[in-house]
């Protein structure tokens, strides 16, 4: 090897996965402490709470890089410089952790039990004296829960984001994934392994100290006895999103007895009151937090219009004419996601009955699929296409392309569903396992009968998280310039390449233009289809109901 | 019938009772009771064949039991039905399990679900019906799969005492009908009236490892009526044999 000494190399490594590190740490930081905020505005009003909630959803339906343009745009080109690339990369990340932590927060706030509010509320404590003593105790099991997805998908896309190009600008800060790139494109395979190896150790150890901290968390904040609620339940899909989220990086036993919980705990009267009985500034300041909200709503929509009114007509032409290449990549890419939802949902029917129903293979399938979860693709992948690409290529030609975006998508993404699924299936009563065993059902006629419909909703869930997350592997993958070496890794037709060649060439309106119709598309199918097909799942697919314990 | 032959059982070094012999006759209602974490429970499931014993063995009809099967069926505590099933696909199940055609497991639910007293109900989803509906479901579906012993793990403990009574009252006719095949019935309970109301032979598992301290043949002629001397008499031995802990 040609270049700087193995030590100076592993100071470098290490430095770098330190400055990715703390990116991701510092906006999950920062997603905690926002979320606090909000979760306690949102329980206290409920304009505020609808107005909240209700963006939280659209945004979270839409993939984080379709936020790219925008942040190219605001941090890019209006800041500059370092501190404007470093700054759009924390928004990248930043817009990657932050639905899940915030609605796991909200979640928990709205689940606080209406005796442990009354008795701070008797004593007198304020606002600082409740969220200190109650409610932000109460919620660190369920951000512990969601620091495992949070810090995966941060990682996943830190690695892609730190480095990037803007027509003839490559924009770069100081981090692994920038480190990787480099080393690749200079072909320093040595230190591709070195920094890799370094990442899969550090990806390790951090997936184990979560999973401990989620334990010690469930154990010294979790509730042992079904309460009484505060508020009213939570709303939109957040709930069956949270759980799943929760429940990831529990131990098994934790799982089982929360999600068995549940329904003791909505089976229980729920007092429906916001603020403190005797107190006149609760009306006021909902009042003024639903101004707040359409103050929001407000700037969202003049924003959008002055957009569109100071794009100039040519533009516009323009932009119309590429309309229906644009359609016709989504039509591409939704095939593509439908094939990576497909193939994740019948390994994960598979391996997961495998793993749920063989302890041993479990203890060591679980945690070992977690950390691999948490490796970034992206950064691994090259090395992948490096040893397969001259074998594939010359088996199957152009459809190879199509093969290793496809095989990106998957890597990226199965663990949603799979985790749900296993998830799903450790929730099942044991009562229900043992009909099942005492009626000598074959695996298909358990799959039929009860495995898939009992855990319907967990699917639901886990084929919504993977259909999202999808979208980043296919963004990354459709148009992957010197993936390795001079070589460039893209498909024919895909709306996320068109994205990925105009934002690479400097067309920043065709990309934010593809990336609105990339986005409006999304969120009328995750809100159309898949959040109705939850709901249907959760009235009548509900495994808890399958057992009735008076 | 069914026969428990030394049985023991074990969680890790922890034993949960050992030398435990008892037998079910042909059409006999046997009851087990005794405290709380006994292990009734578990001497149910390896009855059952749900989970092996660390020794001795199970015989039903002579066969060594080693795994569950429709031969012996269990009804839960926690009552168990199917939310996206109606009433009639949850006991069609239980029929479906001996491999009968679609349309003959749909008659023998239909029967099932004559004798459980669920006629009209059919079409109905167990959200839709109470807690000691949902229970005759379950028994019905039992009942489908054509088993020759009947294990019931405290089956009316989630309802309500006038509920519970009335199923209690219907059970016995219920599981001793000529269109069953049942053979015989082991429940276990912590209520001692219901052990007299039912019983033909009620086991008494007590100790520290459990091990069965008592065997208390019920005498009386059916239906039993709880406020008759003579059935108060049993529940307190049966009551003086549990707070003892000994013969």
């Amino acid at each position: 090897m040609t270049g700087p000494g193995v030590s100076v190399i592993a100071v470098v490594i290490v430095l770098a996965l330190l400055a990715s590190t703390g990116r991701v740490f510092l906006t999950i930081g920062l997603a905690i402490v926002t979320g606090w905020l909000l979760g306690y505005l949102a329980i206290r009003s409920r304009g505020f709470e609808t107005v909240y909630v209700s963006i939280s959803e659209v945004f979270e339906s839409v993939p984080v890089i379709s936020f790219f343009p925008v942040v190219l745009i605001f941090f890019v080109d209006r800041i500059g410089g370092y501190l404007g690339v470093e700054l759009a990369v924390d928004f990248l990340v930043f817009t990657a952790v932050v639905w899940n932590i915030w609605m796991g927060i909200y979640q928990a706030f709205k689940t606080v039990p209406a005796a442990m509010v009354e008795a701070l509320e008797n004593m007198g404590y304020g606002f600082l004296g409740k969220m200190r003593r109650l409610y932000i105790p109460f919620s660190v099991p369920r951000i512990a829960a969601n620091l495992m997805p949070s810090f995966a998908d941060a990682y996943f896309y830190i690695t892609v984001s730190e480095v990037f190009s803007v027509g003839a600008t490559s924009h770069h800060v100081f981090g692994v994934g920038t480190l990787i790139s480099s080393y690749v494109s200079e072909g320093l395979y040595t230190c591709v392994y070195y920094s890799l190896a370094a990442l899969a150790v550090l990806v390790a150890g951090v997936t184990l100290g979560l999973r401990s901290f989620a334990n010690w968390a469930v154990a010294k904040y979790g509730l042992d006895t079904p309460m009484t609620l505060a508020r009213r339940r939570a709303r939109g899909r957040w709930r069956a999103l949270s759980e799943f989220y929760a429940g990831a990086a529990r131990p098994l036993r934790a799982v089982a007895g929360a999600v068995r919980r549940a329904p003791v705990v909505r089976s229980i009267q729920v007092v429906r009151r916001r603020s403190p009985p005797g107190r006149g500034g609760g009306r006021a300041l909902d009042w003024a937090l639903r101004a707040v909200g359409v103050a929001l709503l407000v700037l969202i929509v003049y924003g959008a219009a002055d957009v569109i009114t100071s794009t100039r007509p040519s533009t516009w032409a323009y932009l119309l004419s590429q309309t229906w290449p644009i359609l016709v990549g989504l039509a591409y890419d939704y095939a593509r996601v439908a094939a990576i939802a497909l193939v994740s949902f019948v390994i994960a029917v598979f391996l997961g009955y495998y793993l749920a129903t063989h302890r041993r293979a479990e203890a060591v399938g679980v945690p070992l699929t977690l950390a691999l979860a948490a490796l970034p693709a992206p950064a691994y992948f090259p090395l992948l296409f490096l040893a397969t690409s001259a074998a594939l290529y010359r088996a199957l030609g152009g459809l190879a392309n199509e093969l290793y975006v496809v095989s990106l998508g998957f890597v990226s993404t199965f663990y949603y569903i799979f985790y749900s699924y296993w998830m799903g299936l450790k929730a099942l009563p044991h009562e229900v396992n043992e009909v099942m065993d005492n009626l000598n059902m074959g695996f298909f006629t358990r799959l039929r009968r009860v495995l898939l419909p009992g855990t319907m909703p967990y699917i639901v869930t886990g084929l919504t998280s993977t259909i999202d997350s999808a979208w980043g592997g296919l963004m990354i993958g459709e148009y992957w310039p010197q993936i390795a070496g001079d070589r460039t890794l893209e498909v024919t037709h895909g709306v996320l390449k068109i994205m990925d060649v105009a934002t690479y060439e400097g067309n920043i309106a065709l990309a934010s233009y593809a990336s609105l119709l990339f986005g409006v598309v999304v969120v009328v199918f995750a809100l159309a289809f898949t959040r109705y097909l939850l709901e249907v799942s959760r009235r009548k697919y509900v495994i808890e109901e399958a057992v009735y314990a008076a | 019938m069914l026969e428990a032959q030394d049985l023991a059982f074990s969680y890790g070094d922890f034993p949960v009772f050992e030398h435990v012999n008892l037998e079910v006759n042909e059409n006999g209602f046997v009851v087990i009771v005794g405290p709380s974490g006994s292990g009734k429970s578990t001497l149910l499931r390896v009855l059952g064949g749900f989970l092996r014993p660390t020794r001795g063995k199970v015989l039903l009809m002579g066969e060594e039991v080693t795994r569950p099967s429709p031969k012996i069926m269990m009804v839960h505590q926690a009552i168990v039905t199917f939310p996206w099933m109606t009433v009639l696909e949850n006991v069609m199940m239980g029929a479906e399990a001996r491999g009968l055609p679609k349309e003959a497991a749909r008659e023998v639910a239909l029967q099932m679900i004559e004798v459980v007293g669920l006629r009209g109900f059919e079409d109905f989803y167990p959200k839709q019906l109470s807690g000691g509906m949902r229970q005759r479901v379950a028994i019905a579906r039992a009942l489908a799969a054509d088993p020759v012993v009947l294990l019931m793990d405290e089956p009316f403990a989630h309802l309500d005492e006038l509920t519970a009574e009335a199923l209690r009252r219907d059970v016995y006719d219920m599981l001793f009908n000529v269109n069953t095949s049942l053979k015989g019935v082991v429940m276990i309970t912590h209520n001692l009236v219901e052990a007299v109301e039912l019983a033909d032979v009620v086991y008494v598992l007590n100790g520290r490892p459990a091990t069965i301290t008592a065997k208390v043949k019920v005498s009386l002629p059916r239906p039993r009526v709880p406020k008759d001397p003579a059935f108060i008499e049993y529940t307190d031995l049966l009551y003086d044999y549990i707070a003892g802990g000994a013969l």
